[in-house]
């Protein structure tokens, strides 16, 4: 009996939080400005799949504010378009199970035309099979593992239902030009020979530690041991004993592949522990979350030792045509500085909306239009287009360093590897 | 409890032996390295070689004591207005006391609060149950450190100078390194002084020896069960302290890894064992540096574990065996 | 003693009115398995129609809702699995998501471009629960000397080891970059529900439903049988099993190899569903989540626990959600107490799940250690103490 009891609790419960809900359920949806909608407009969505909550809430959120930027700036004639958002962080981390099961979400509402994100290549991993077998594209701000396009790299297992129908373009560059940026930086730049090379063994920073490793030797520098070392998945960010190690071989050059979350920022207060403040210190736009104010950013995290020894890239253009109204636009909107890529969550937004204003409301006409090479796009990173791969032809990457002055990373050069 | 005098020396001596080798092969740094990671896991694993000691509990959430026992330090240090390093010394003396004192009551407070409303209701019930109740106030921990700090880790002042070294025969060694070495071995020689030679420590002996007969002795069970909760869980807050001033960060997650390899020290040194849980510490620190040294820091975590395994399988007494209490 | 003895597996039964239930029980009895499959069958019909009713229509649409009824059927796979480890046997496994990822490696390394292998999904099912089931018995052997919390504390170190070496190692595994493209299940038209893939969830549903109807109407004949009661005879009190002669080593092998055949089964499904395994989907919090759903199940009930799994993973993908959505709507006002400020609008519920599975862990532990659908064995078992003590007063007060 108390069984029939608690079953009778239960869907009440069910039935009220229904009740509640059913009307709360276009509240994550709505984003977009309440235009009053002429009574011909079609409803259309994009959909976010970004990690939003817990510790990914800085990557995702300011990224997320980029689209919905686009969306209150650029109007489509016919069309009403809002977000439908979904979160793949379980736990405060990325899950590519739960990306996957959000993807499948997006592609089962019809009125999604297109899907800004994941945010972690990991992640795309998980989604790029969906995305392409239900024929909705996906367009990633921040991915760039190399094995998510590239034929060479294995790319075509994940898009092995519709090998001939892409379904997946970004508009970050990728690790392997990444890596070698940093690698270009550390002897050019920082003038280094000797690198000791230090990943998280995640998929995203250990292939640029590896690529950084590979380029670094190539241009005549030589990397200690041989190879990154690893630190171990989960773990606590202690990196006494390494850099202790690194120490006795005395290095040039210290490059972390890795995120801020996986220890970056603690990895460079340790050197100052172990008395290696003077030594360089570099990583890649895993580092590139924010200024030293911003609370659980690399810079805040680093302490005040983050000096102007410290470099870090990131695959995206820094000279964005208009970087001052972005900035302003975004800050009046949501009171607060636009993140690392809020710019490239603008841009993925605007493909979209390109692509519905020149082929209407139809999920594969736009999948056939973002992914088709001869269309290009001027957006605020610049005017780019994707390859028949979906890698943008933007192949820029940035490069900055710690400003004292402001505590926050200061730009330093760009450099365009060209076309691929 | 018997212990015979040649076994008791055989052990200490093969481990100097070890410890000397391994400076020869790893050297004047990295051996402080794994004096101070080791200094940490031996104060936590006190926590649990306590508890398991008296009521034969492996408390999960001891690691989140730690936790908790950082963000209370970050806390104090950051609303106290430090930013950095303090130079002034007597200042600095005692804002690091307070510090201390502060994070172990505080965190010696939560742990006997636990033990009474998670722990106390469930002292006959089958073993399953506390196990299991443990690990749900370690996620509880968790969250609510999640809830108030936020997810991200958090940087914390340091205020011993970090850049502050002395000359130690020739090598440059950092002084917070040896700090917390030396504040863990007083640490570790206090416990040891109060469990042998107080009263309330022969209380805690008995409970762990036979806890029935204590009863009848007139030990009040309740009360030492307590106390050594508060004892542990303060200790498991001054390793807190110390992973404030050492590594100046903390984040919600650090108590999971943290309390899985202080248990395998704990373990490993001989469960109920308390120079045992202090020389287990120790020994992992060592293992995980030698692991790092030799090319391994990825494996590191795997070989911790494997050793819990092994010395699990093959000698569950541990190296010292037991002391607090004769177990089958 | 035939009535007690099948008393657990009556959970579904009991919500239906008096005359119906003795029908359903007394058929139960006579032929258990072809109940468990009724069991299942009715499930695996009454599910997809109640989701197409308010209020649950407005929660997502059927096809959402199938894909997550087939990702539930995972862990219901799992829980049965660590149900026979943790409650039957009553040995407390805390690294089991190890054997759900080696029974997804396995499938990886069967059917995938990685391996160059292309096994079919159908008989992988059964490697994997083989491949899974010798892991059981390898990691379980050497805790066969072990008291419960040491074992607790082994398999957790098993539990972080596996991962580790998955992440490590590179050429076997791809390393910390999982493997990608797996091969899915091909059996075209299945009656009409379509072909494995993405956009399709039934194939997988119907699949998922198959193979937990099989795993159930085998574990209810194990724990009938002379094994099972061995298991139950252990988890009581092990040195009076062994001086009756059961054979503690093969019957916690056993409890360990069957436990972790069906995390087998699961992780082969999962790995062919997901298209993918990497190493980080086989964390502590996935162990953890498995034994809340066992322990809130009901430790020992085979139904209780498939039913606990199921609607825990409910709760935690569709609920929680729906929670946050509904206490957003509310507006409640926030409350400033000056040094704690309390928004309840902007608690997100899915973020702190883990929170709340630790508070209902501890609540259940203290108020209901044996589930909400107990057996009634594992009931009195659990309350034996107070009921002696009961007994005890009675007794005091009439003499």
């Amino acid at each position: 009996m108390k069984l029939a009891r608690m079953g009778a609790a239960l869907a009440i419960a069910a039935i009220v939080v229904g009740a509640c809900s059913s009307s709360a359920t276009t509240a994550p949806s709505a984003a977009a400005p309440a235009s009053a909608a002429a009574p011909a407009n079609i409803a259309v969505k994009i959909g976010i799949e970004l990690p939003l909550s817990g510790g990914e809430k800085p990557n995702g959120e300011p990224t997320l504010n980029g689209v919905k930027l686009a969306l209150s700036q650029i109007q489509v004639p016919g069309f009403t378009v809002t977000l439908n958002v979904q979160d793949d962080a379980v736990n405060g981390v990325h899950d590519p199970q739960q990306g996957a099961k959000n993807i499948q979400t997006l592609v089962n509402d019809a009125t999604v035309m297109g899907v800004v994100g994941p945010f972690n290549s990991s992640v795309a991993k998980a989604e790029i099979p969906i995305g392409n077998a239900a024929g909705l594209v996906q367009c990633s701000p921040a991915n760039t593992n190399i094995s998510l396009t590239k034929p060479e790299f294995g790319a075509l297992d994940l898009r092995k239902t519709k090998p001939d129908e892409l379904a997946y373009v970004r508009v970050a560059t990728t690790d392997d030009i990444q890596g070698a940026a940093g690698a270009d930086i550390a002897y050019t730049i920082a003038k280094a020979r000797k690198a000791f090379v230090i990943d998280d063994t995640e998929t995203y920073g250990k292939a640029l530690s590896d690529q950084f490793v590979a380029t670094f030797v190539k241009l005549g520098g030589t990397v200690i041991d041989g190879a990154s070392h690893g630190v171990p998945k989960s773990g606590q960010g202690d990196f006494t004993s390494l850099l202790s190690l690194a120490k006795a071989q005395n290095p040039d050059f210290i490059f972390f592949g890795g995120v801020t979350a996986t220890g970056g920022g603690l990895l460079r207060k340790q050197m100052v522990t172990a008395g290696m403040a003077a030594i360089p210190m570099g990583g890649g736009d895993g580092l590139s979350d924010g200024a030293a104010s911003v609370s659980g950013s690399f810079l805040n995290l680093a302490g005040d030792q983050g000096d102007p020894n410290t470099y870090m890239t990131v695959a995206a253009t820094h000279d964005i045509p208009n970087p001052e109204k972005l900035k302003a636009d975004y800050k009046a909107m949501f009171g607060v500085d636009p993140g690392a890529y809020s710019a490239s969550g603008y841009a993925c937004a605007q493909v979209i909306l390109e692509a519905i204003k020149n082929v209407g409301g139809d999920r594969a006409k736009v999948r056939a239009y973002v992914t088709d090479p001869s269309h290009s796009y001027d957006t605020v990173l610049g005017k780019f287009s994707f390859d028949k791969n979906g890698d943008t032809t933007q192949r820029i990457i940035s490069d900055y360093t710690f400003d004292p002055g402001t505590k926050d990373w200061k730009f330093v050069s760009q450099k365009d590897f060209g076309a691929a | 409890m018997r212990r015979r005098p040649g076994r008791g020396l055989l052990i200490p001596a093969v481990l100097l032996l070890v410890a000397t080798l391994d400076w020869r092969y790893i050297g004047t740094e990295q051996f402080v390295n794994a004096l101070t990671i080791g200094a940490v896991y031996a104060l936590i694993a006190l926590g649990y070689t306590m508890v398991y000691g008296i009521i034969e509990l492996i408390n999960f959430a001891h690691g989140d004591v730690f936790m908790v026992g950082s963000f209370v330090t970050y806390w104090l240090l950051s609303s106290l207005g430090f930013r950095g390093t303090i130079s002034d010394l007597p200042l600095l003396l005692v804002v690091v006391v307070g510090t201390f004192l502060a994070a172990m009551v505080v965190m010696g407070t939560v742990g006997v609060v636990i033990e009474r409303f998670a722990y106390r209701p469930l002292r006959n019930a089958p073993r399953l149950a506390p196990l299991i109740t443990a690990i749900g106030v370690s996620f509880i921990l968790q969250n609510i450190i999640q809830i108030f700090f936020g997810p991200s880790p958090v940087s914390a002042a340091q205020v011993i100078d970090v850049q502050a070294r002395v000359d130690l025969g020739g090598v440059d060694v950092s002084v917070v390194k040896l700090f917390v070495i030396a504040v863990a071995f007083i640490l570790m020689i206090a416990l040891q002084t109060f469990v042998s030679r107080t009263r309330m420590g022969r209380a805690m002996r008995s409970t762990a020896i036979d806890r029935d007969a204590a009863q009848l002795m007139g030990v009040d069970i309740n009360t030492t069960i307590a106390v050594t909760f508060f004892l542990g869980s303060a200790l498991a807050g001054a390793a807190g302290v110390v992973q404030i001033l050492y590594l100046g960060t903390t984040n919600f997650q650090l108590g999971f890894q943290a309390g899985l390899k202080a248990f395998t020290s704990a373990v490993l040194g001989g469960i109920g064992n308390i120079t045992g849980a202090a020389l287990g510490g120790f020994l992992i620190g060592f293992i995980e540096v030698n692991s790092t040294v030799a090319g391994l820091g990825r494996w590191s975590e795997a070989i911790v574990f494997g050793i819990l395994v092994l010395v699990l399988v093959f000698r569950p007494t541990g190296l010292l065996g037991q002391q607090l209490g004769e177990r089958a | 003693m035939s009535a007690r003895r099948l008393q657990g597996g009556r959970a579904p039964l009991r919500l239906l009115p008096s005359t119906l239930r003795r029908v359903g029980e007394g058929f139960a009895d006579r032929h258990q398995s072809l109940a468990v499959l009724v069991g299942v069958a009715l499930v695996g019909a009454f599910l997809p129609i109640v989701v197409g009713v308010p209020p649950f229509s407005g929660f997502g649409n059927q096809n959402d809702f199938l894909d997550g009824f087939a990702n539930a059927g995972v862990f219901v796979l799992l829980a049965l699995g660590l149900n026979v480890v943790v409650g039957l046997a009553g040995l407390l496994d805390l690294g089991y998501a190890a054997f759900f990822a080696i029974g997804s490696y396995a499938y990886a390394y069967g059917a995938s471009p990685f391996s160059h292998l292309a096994v079919p999904f159908w008989p992988m099912l059964v490697v994997g629960a083989l491949v899974a089931a010798t892991f059981g018995i390898l990691l379980g052997a050497p805790t066969l000397r072990l008291r419960g919390d040491y074992l607790a504390i082994v398999t957790l170190g098993f539990g972080e080891i596996v991962p580790v070496v998955f992440t490590n190692s590179d050429t076997y595994t791809n390393g910390t970059n999982g493997i990608a493209g797996i091969y899915q299940p091909s059996l075209h038209g299945l009656f009409g529900i379509g072909s494995f893939g993405f956009g399709n969830p039934w194939p997988y549903y119907v699949t998922v439903l198959l193979v937990v109807a099989v795993a159930m109407m085998l574990l209810y004949r194990l724990q009938d049988s002379r094994l099972g009661r061995a298991w139950v005879a252990i988890r009581e009190d092990e040195v009076a099993a062994a001086s009756m002669g059961v054979n503690t080593v093969t019957t916690k092998l056993l409890a360990f190899a069957i436990g972790a055949s069906t995390a087998g089964l699961a992780g082969v499904f999962n790995a062919s569903k997901l298209s993918i395994v990497s190493p980080d989907q086989f964390g502590f919090t996935v162990s953890f989540t498995v034994l809340a759903m066992v322990v809130l199940g009901g430790m020992g009930n085979i139904w209780g626990v498939a039913i606990g799994a199921f609607t825990l993973y409910e709760i935690q993908s569709v609920f929680l959600k729906q929670l946050t959505n509904f206490v957003q709507a509310l507006h409640l006002p926030v409350l400033d107490l000056g040094f704690l400020r309390l928004d309840i609008s902007a608690i997100d519920f899915v973020q702190y799940q883990f929170l709340l599975y630790g508070l209902a862990l501890v609540a259940m532990m203290l108020l209901r250690p044996e589930g909400l659908f107990p057996s009634r064995q594992r009931k009195r078992e659990l309350h034996e103490s107070e009921e002696e003590a009961v007994e005890s007063n009675e007794g005091l007060v009439q003499a």
